[in-house]
């Protein structure tokens, strides 16, 4: 009976424990989005000096400066655009790369597969010049598609590794019962890896969009045009050389994060599937 | 099989219906357009609004586009010009090495004609150290050779402000013009709770640009040059007095706390908020101010001389310039456009939608109080960029440090100063055996 008592003692401090732990990291990690929120609702002058955790008057108008004045309409559906076509773009390339990587044999495969790893290797910022050199001379600099290419090309190693991982996990056995029912390489592909790779391609689709979502500087050095630009863009609107008008910005970024916040908590339960899956894939298909 | 060519056409379709919504393809260069990159996110707008301007009186249209932050501008520039794809009219952010190196690449024009132009009715309009930042003179460092490449848009200078509310609360009527009357002064602001100077000193060029005020006050231009040349030593007296001024600001309790972390812009949030009673920042602060306290009272003073043989000189140049593109089609016309920005009537508008000091000396009747007092002293100013020689990276590093380790109390001013005399001789005989 005491024995019992202590066990149950035990179990609960250690339940206790592990849920204060993780409130904690939770509250760490939401924490900062809640001061966001609240400081959208604030306006400049009490920005610095109201510490109060939810400010007297909400102050709503920081949002329409931030639509009208940052051109958050456009740019919003820009960020639209390049996010759902780069994504788009590294699913089906890097799928079809690493499906070939993983499975087919053809003279350099090794060469080629390490080649692309090794780009991950090439900080971005190291590549701006030689890229916009190259869009230039092809012509694509200015161009939406031109700048979906550049970013297609540097979402796709880390999508290649990661799906030819999965890839070699997957039983030969699937290959062959779909090749009795007469499907070739592609239909392979198409029929039995693709969906296989659900939680792989899920992982790549949040990494992917977050990026894209977030990425101005690439966008900045290729694009002239302001209808061209990506939503990032409207947000530095308000970041000046010598001051900030951190209340719109706050706003902006209120605008900015919720979309990819949308996807990410759409894709939750692949995601961390994707994160947490055994080391057979195909098992719990 | 069918189903994954259904798909691919599917794609295909929707691509090209995409670009020709979205419009992928590149429109051809338009005529008749001057494209002009800027940084400045604060006076996008008015740029944008003298455009306008600009085209319903001669036709032309200016393209304005803005990329910020400036960090950022500056990679798209030097990306440009490596890919040559440079707009007509652009601005080269950082030192005077990096504008050179633009030169002496090919990509900026050379204005010196069009400035001497009608009996250099251009030149003469606009502030001469405005001009300085953009003026390469016979024998300069780089061997860059010798004209003006740039336009001044505006002008900005680096002083004190003083926050009259709190100034009357502690019973001071003016302003400290000694250094001894702002010691008094922060006595009588300590009595009633006030702090005294606030400022970035956090950045170390904040503090650096405090002690080259007093350094050109304590011990004139010349012996602040001989000491670059190498002729007089850091250990000097008179560099032991600018060193003092620090601790003499901390020990007296002038200094705001925290003043040697602090970044401009939380100084800036300090002083805007009245926490604290003078502040040492630059002219661009009076838009900062207005906008996070648009009732603070205030006004700009030089810093307090110690000396009275040598006039105080404070750090000024040009704000912000522009430069044309040696490899336009439409030079003449982006000149031309230049022209007409730095005029009068449009550098009124400007520094008074942004509140900037106008580089346009002609422009100063209609700006705001607080950028009159601080135009006022224009003639005052100097600044590294051109000055005739460098003091070598290391030692300001070492002498930029060394002013904040003597307002933590880490060390005495005879202390760095030994410290930086020790690197200014190390690197001279580094530069001999060269």
């Amino acid at each position: 009976m005491i024995q019992c008592n202590k066990y149950r003692l035990y179990s609960g401090a250690k339940n206790f424990g592990i849920n204060v732990f993780l409130l904690s990291v939770a509250v760490t990690c939401l924490f900062p989005l809640f001061w966001m929120l609240r400081c959208s609702f604030m306006s400049l002058d009490t920005i610095f000096v109201d510490k109060s955790l939810i400010p007297p008057p909400l102050v709503f108008t920081n949002y329409i400066t931030a639509w009208t004045k940052g051109n958050f309409g456009v740019y919003l559906l820009n960020s639209v655009i390049y996010t759902a076509s780069v994504v788009v773009g590294i699913v089906i390339i890097s799928s079809l790369a690493a499906y070939a990587f993983s499975r087919l044999e053809f003279p350099g495969r090794n060469f080629f597969f390490y080649m692309f790893v090794l780009a991950l290797m090439i900080p971005l910022p190291g590549s701006f010049v030689p890229l916009v050199v190259m869009m230039n001379k092809i012509g694509l600099a200015n161009t939406r598609i031109g700048y979906i290419l550049c970013m297609i090309n540097v979402g796709l190693s880390m999508s290649i590794l990661i799906l030819k991982t999965f890839f070699d996990k997957m039983p030969s056995d699937l290959e062959d019962a779909a090749r009795i029912d007469g499907c070739g390489r592609l239909l392979i592909w198409w029929h039995v890896a693709l969906p296989l790779a659900r939680p792989a391609i899920a992982v790549i689709v949040i990494f992917n969009s977050l990026n894209v979502w977030n990425e101005f500087i690439l966008a900045q050095l290729l694009l002239n045009d302001e209808a061209l630009m990506p939503l990032q863009k409207g947000v530095m609107l308000f970041t000046n050389t010598n001051s900030v008008d951190y209340p719109v910005i706050m706003a902006g970024l209120v605008i900015s994060v919720t979309p990819i916040i949308l996807v990410y908590l759409a894709m939750q339960k692949h995601i961390i599937k994707g994160l947490t899956s055994g080391t057979v894939i195909g098992e719990s298909c | 099989m069918k189903k994954i060519a259904h798909v691919v056409c599917v794609v295909i379709v929707g691509v090209a219906i995409f670009c020709n919504i979205t419009g992928c393809v590149r429109t051809p260069p338009e005529k008749n357009v001057v494209t002009v990159w800027h940084w400045m996110t604060d006076r996008d707008q008015a740029f944008k609004e003298l455009a306008a301007r600009y085209e319903e009186q001669t036709g032309i249209k200016i393209k304005i586009n803005l990329y910020a932050p400036s960090d950022a501008f500056s990679r798209k520039v030097v990306a440009s010009a490596q890919a040559k794809v440079l707009p007509d009219i652009y601005g080269i952010l950082g030192k005077k090495k990096i504008f050179a190196s633009f030169i002496e690449g090919g990509f900026v024009v050379d204005l010196t004609a069009e400035f001497q132009k009608d009996n250099k009715q251009w030149e003469k309009s606009l502030f001469p150290k405005a001009l300085a930042a953009n003026r390469f003179v016979e024998g300069n460092v780089y061997n860059t050779p010798p004209g003006i490449y740039g336009v001044p848009i505006d002008v900005t200078n680096i002083q004190m402000l003083y926050n009259k509310k709190l100034l009357a609360k502690a019973g001071i009527k003016h302003p400290p013009k000694t250094f001894a009357e702002l010691l008094a002064a922060n006595k009588a602001l300590a009595r009633v709770g006030v702090s005294g100077l606030v400022s970035g000193f956090g950045e170390a060029w904040m503090a650096e640009c405090f002690a080259s005020n007093y350094a050109f006050n304590i011990m004139g231009q010349e012996k602040v040059f001989a000491t670059y040349r190498g002729e007089v030593p850091y250990t000097d007296p008179d560099w032991l007095k600018v060193f003092t001024v620090f601790k003499t600001l901390t020990e007296e309790g002038v200094f705001a706390r925290g003043i040697v972390t602090k970044g401009n812009k939380y100084a800036e949030q300090d002083f805007a908020l009245e926490r604290a009673a003078f502040s040492f920042n630059g002219s661009w602060c009076v838009n900062v101010y207005h906008k996070m306290n648009p009732n603070l009272e205030y006004g700009a003073m030089l810093p307090p001389a110690i000396s009275t043989e040598y006039p105080m000189r404070i750090w000024g140049y040009a704000g912000s310039s522009f430069v044309v593109n040696n490899h336009s089609v439409r030079k003449d016309t982006a000149i031309a456009f230049l022209k007409w920005l730095t005029a009068a009537e449009q550098q009124a508008y400007l520094a008074r939608e942004t509140k900037n000091l106008p580089a346009n000396r002609r422009a100063l009747a209609s700006v705001p109080d607080v950028l009159s007092d601080f135009a006022e002293v224009m003639d005052q100013t100097t600044h590294p960029s051109i000055w005739p020689l460098d003091e070598s990276s290391l030692v300001l590093e070492k002498f930029d440090k060394g002013l904040q380790s003597i307002i933590i109390g880490e060390k005495t001013p005879e202390q760095i100063a030994q410290e930086v005399q020790e690197v200014k001789e190390r690197e001279m005989a580094k530069q001999k055996r060269k």
